[in-house]
C-alpha cells in the first residue's frame, strides 16, 4: 500500500469549489450581502465551534447525532456548528440588554452536519440566513419572508415558490379534540415525517369523531391562495386555530404591499420542526431541485433557553442549492472577468509593471507577464486565456 | 433532470411484482403510455399528449430517484420504503402487493423466547428494518446483508437465522424455516417527492383521490 494514498483524498461530505465553482458562489453571496444591507440587517460572524451544550440547548438529543464532535484540552465536548440560529441565540441573549430591540442580524457562512451528503448539501455546506429578534408581529415575520424572495430573485430565480403554514394551527386542532399528549406526539411524527399513510392508520384507531379524524387527516394536503383560508376557517372552531389563521391572511396581506403575493402559497402541511417553532412556517421550493432552497418561521421559545425571553423570527437557505437550481434552469451567468493581458520584452517590465498599474487603477482586470515573451506567444497566451485585450510592451 | 419541467409529471415504477398492478391501477386513472412494459427498452417512456414520463427503476432504488426529484412521484412497496428510510411523501395505501416481513429461523435452532437468539447471525435483505426491530427490544444481533435467497444463509452457515419478506410462506416451509416474530406488514404506496407534492400540488392530490377512489372499492387489487 502507497505511504500517499490518502493525499489527493478530501474527508467525506466535503468539497472543492474549483475557480469557476468559486466565482459562482461568491457572486451570489456578494448579492445576497448586499441586499442584506438594503434590508438593514447586520452581520455578525461567529466561532465555527462551540460547546456542544451551547448548540444542543434548546433542541437537544435529535440534533446531536448530526454533529460533528471533539474535545477541548478540558475534555469539554465541542462541536461545529450545525446552523447558525442558536449561536445567534446566544449572541443575542448576551446583548439583548445593551441594544434597542429589533436586532436584526445576518450571516452568510458555512455550517456542518454529519449526514447521508445529499444534493446541494454535503456535511459542510453553506448557509445564508437572518433571525429578527424582539418583534412578536406579522410584520416581522412578512419582512423576514420578502427579503428571502427578494434574495431568489436577486440570485437570478425566476421560478419558485413560497409555501407558507402555521404551526399553531394543528396545535389547536390537537387541543380542540382532546387528544393524549402521546397521541399528539405520534401524530406530529407522522406529519413531520411525511407518512399520511401512518397518520391515517394511527387517527382510525383513536376514539375521535369521523370529523375531528377528518380534519386532522386533511391538514397535510390543504394548500392553496386564499380561498383555501377560507376553506380552514370553516374547518375549526377553536380560538388558537383561528388566530394561526388570522395570522397567515395578515402576513399574505402585508406581503401584498412588497408586491410578493404571487410567490405565496399557504399550506398549512409544512411543519419543518415542533419543538421549534412555534408559529408561520415557510419553504421556498423551485422546480428541478427535489430539496427545499429555503425554510424559516417564528421561534418565540428558543431565546429564553439562553436566559433571555424573546421573540424571534428567520429563515435561512442553502448557496449550493441555489447554485444548483440556477445551473439547472440554465440561469448561471458568470463572467469570470479578464480584460487584459500585459506582455513584454525583455528588458521591458518596469514599463509593462507601471502599464498593469495603471490598467488595473482603471478598474480593468489585468494579468502581467511575469517572464519576457515575443509578441507572437503573449497573443497565443492571451486567446488561450481568455483575455479580451493584448498589450504589448516592446 | 426529468422532474425539471413543470409541464410533464414523472413516475417512477419499481420493476418486478408490483409492476404491473401498479401500471394496471394508474392506467384506470388515465396515466399510461404506449409502450408500457417492464420489459422496454426505452429507459424513459413518455406520453407526450398527457404530459406524463414513466421511468422503471430498480426496486431498492426508487425511493431515491423521488426522494432527489428525478421523479415526481413513484409507487413502491412499505417494506422498501422501512429499509431505504428516504424523506418522502407516503400519500397513499394502494393496499396491493400484500407481504409481511418476518423473522425465521432453521427447525434445529428453535429456541424458546426471541431473547435467546441474542448475538446470532442475521441474513437479510433488510439489514435497516431488522436492526431497529432487535433494537426495539433491546437485543444485539448481527446483520448480514444479502441481496436476495435469503433462505440459503442457514442451509450453508453463513447465518443461523433470516428476516425477509414473506407472502404465502410456502417458501420458508420448502427450506424448513420456522416464522418466530412478525416485524410489519408492507403493501405498495404512492409515495411523492416533497418539492414535488407543493410545486405540483393540484395535479397529484387529484390522482391521490382518484386512485383512493379505485382503492376503496376494491377495484385495484
Amino acid at each position: 500500500m502507497s505511504k500517499n494514498e490518502f493525499v489527493l483524498q478530501i474527508p467525506y461530505g466535503t468539497r472543492d469549489f474549483l475557480p469557476h465553482e468559486a466565482a459562482c458562489k461568491r457572486e451570489i453571496e456578494a448579492s445576497i450581502a448586499d441586499v442584506f444591507v438594503k434590508w438593514g440587517y447586520d452581520e455578525v460572524v461567529t466561532p465555527t465551534i462551540e460547546y456542544l451544550d451551547t448548540l444542543t440547548i434548546g433542541n437537544g438529543r435529535e440534533v446531536e447525532p448530526h454533529m460533528f464532535k471533539f474535545f477541548d484540552k478540558n475534555n469539554r465536548t465541542l462541536a461545529l456548528r450545525h446552523e447558525m440560529t442558536t449561536p445567534i441565540a446566544r449572541v443575542a441573549a448576551s446583548r439583548l440588554n445593551e441594544v434597542e430591540l429589533p436586532l436584526k442580524l445576518s450571516y452568510i457562512t458555512n455550517v456542518y452536519r454529519y449526514e447521508q451528503a445529499q444534493t446541494g448539501r454535503q456535511c459542510e455546506f453553506y448557509q445564508a440566513g437572518v433571525e429578527l429578534m424582539g418583534v412578536p408581529n406579522a410584520n416581522a415575520d412578512a419582512e423576514v419572508i420578502a427579503l428571502s424572495i427578494e434574495l431568489l430573485r436577486q440570485a437570478g430565480l425566476e421560478n419558485f415558490q413560497i409555501c407558507l403554514g402555521q404551526v399553531e394551527f394543528i396545535n389547536g386542532v390537537m387541543d380542540q379534540v382532546n387528544l393524549s399528549p402521546k397521541q399528539q406526539q405520534q401524530i406530529k411524527q407522522a406529519m413531520v415525517t411525511r407518512d399520511l399513510v401512518g397518520l391515517g392508520e394511527m387517527l382510525d384507531n383513536t376514539e375521535l369523531t369521523n370529523n375531528a379524524k377528518d380534519i386532522l387527516k386533511r391538514i397535510p394536503l390543504l394548500h392553496g391562495k386564499e380561498d383555501m383560508l377560507k376553506q380552514a376557517y370553516n374547518m375549526v372552531y377553536n380560538e388558537q386555530s383561528k388566530r394561526a389563521l388570522d395570522n397567515l391572511t395578515e402576513i399574505y396581506n402585508l406581503l401584498k404591499g412588497y408586491g410578493f403575493e404571487k410567490y405565496v402559497n399557504f399550506d398549512l402541511g409544512v411543519i419543518r420542526d415542533f419543538n421549534y417553532y412555534t408559529g408561520m412556517v415557510f419553504e421556498a421550493y423551485t422546480p428541478g431541485l427535489g430539496f427545499p432552497l429555503c425554510g424559516g418561521g417564528r421561534y418565540d421559545n428558543m431565546l429564553s433557553d439562553f436566559g433571555t425571553a424573546c421573540p424571534a423570527t428567520g429563515f435561512a437557505l442553502g448557496i449550493e442549492r441555489i447554485m444548483l437550481a440556477l445551473e439547472r434552469q440554465g440561469l448561471a451567468v458568470v463572467s469570470t472577468k479578464k480584460d487584459i493581458y500585459v506582455a513584454w520584452q525583455e528588458g521591458k517590465v518596469l514599463d509593462a509593471i507601471v502599464q498593469a498599474k495603471k490598467l488595473r487603477d482603471e478598474g480593468n482586470s489585468v494579468e502581467l507577464a511575469l517572464w519576457a515573451q515575443t509578441e507572437k506567444t503573449a497573443e497565443e497566451y492571451q486567446v488561450s486565456k481568455g483575455y479580451h485585450k493584448l498589450v504589448y510592451i516592446g | 433532470m426529468t422532474s425539471n419541467d413543470m409541464d410533464y409529471l414523472t413516475i417512477a415504477l419499481p420493476k418486478g411484482k408490483l409492476f404491473q398492478p401498479s401500471a394496471d391501477i394508474l392506467a384506470k386513472i388515465g396515466y399510461t403510455a404506449e409502450g408500457l412494459s417492464e420489459k422496454s427498452r426505452k429507459l424513459v417512456i413518455t406520453n407526450e399528449e398527457k404530459k406524463i414520463k414513466f421511468i422503471i427503476t430498480k426496486t431498492a432504488d426508487l425511493p431515491t430517484y423521488v426522494e432527489y426529484g428525478a421523479a415526481d412521484i413513484g409507487i413502491i412497496g412499505k417494506d422498501i420504503l422501512l429499509e431505504e428510510g428516504k424523506d418522502v411523501y407516503e400519500l397513499l395505501d394502494l393496499k396491493y402487493g400484500f407481504c409481511r416481513l418476518m423473522v425465521a429461523v432453521p427447525q434445529a435452532l428453535l429456541q424458546e423466547k426471541l431473547s435467546d437468539y441474542a448475538h446470532m447471525r442475521v441474513a437479510t435483505k433488510f439489514p435497516h428494518v431488522a436492526e431497529r426491530f432487535f433494537n426495539s427490544k433491546g437485543i444485539q444481533m448481527e446483520f448480514i446483508k444479502l441481496n436476495g435467497s435469503i433462505e440459503l444463509g442457514p442451509m450453508v452457515g453463513l447465518a443461523e437465522i433470516i428476516v425477509d419478506i414473506v407472502e404465502t410462506g410456502r417458501t420458508l416451509k420448502e427450506n424448513n424455516l420456522i416464522e418466530i416474530a412478525q416485524i410489519t406488514n408492507a403493501t405498495a404506496r404512492f409515495i411523492a417527492n416533497r418539492v414535488s407534492f407543493k410545486m405540483k400540488f393540484d395535479r397529484i392530490n387529484q390522482m391521490v383521490e382518484d386512485l383512493r377512489v379505485i382503492v376503496e372499492s376494491g377495484e385495484g387489487k
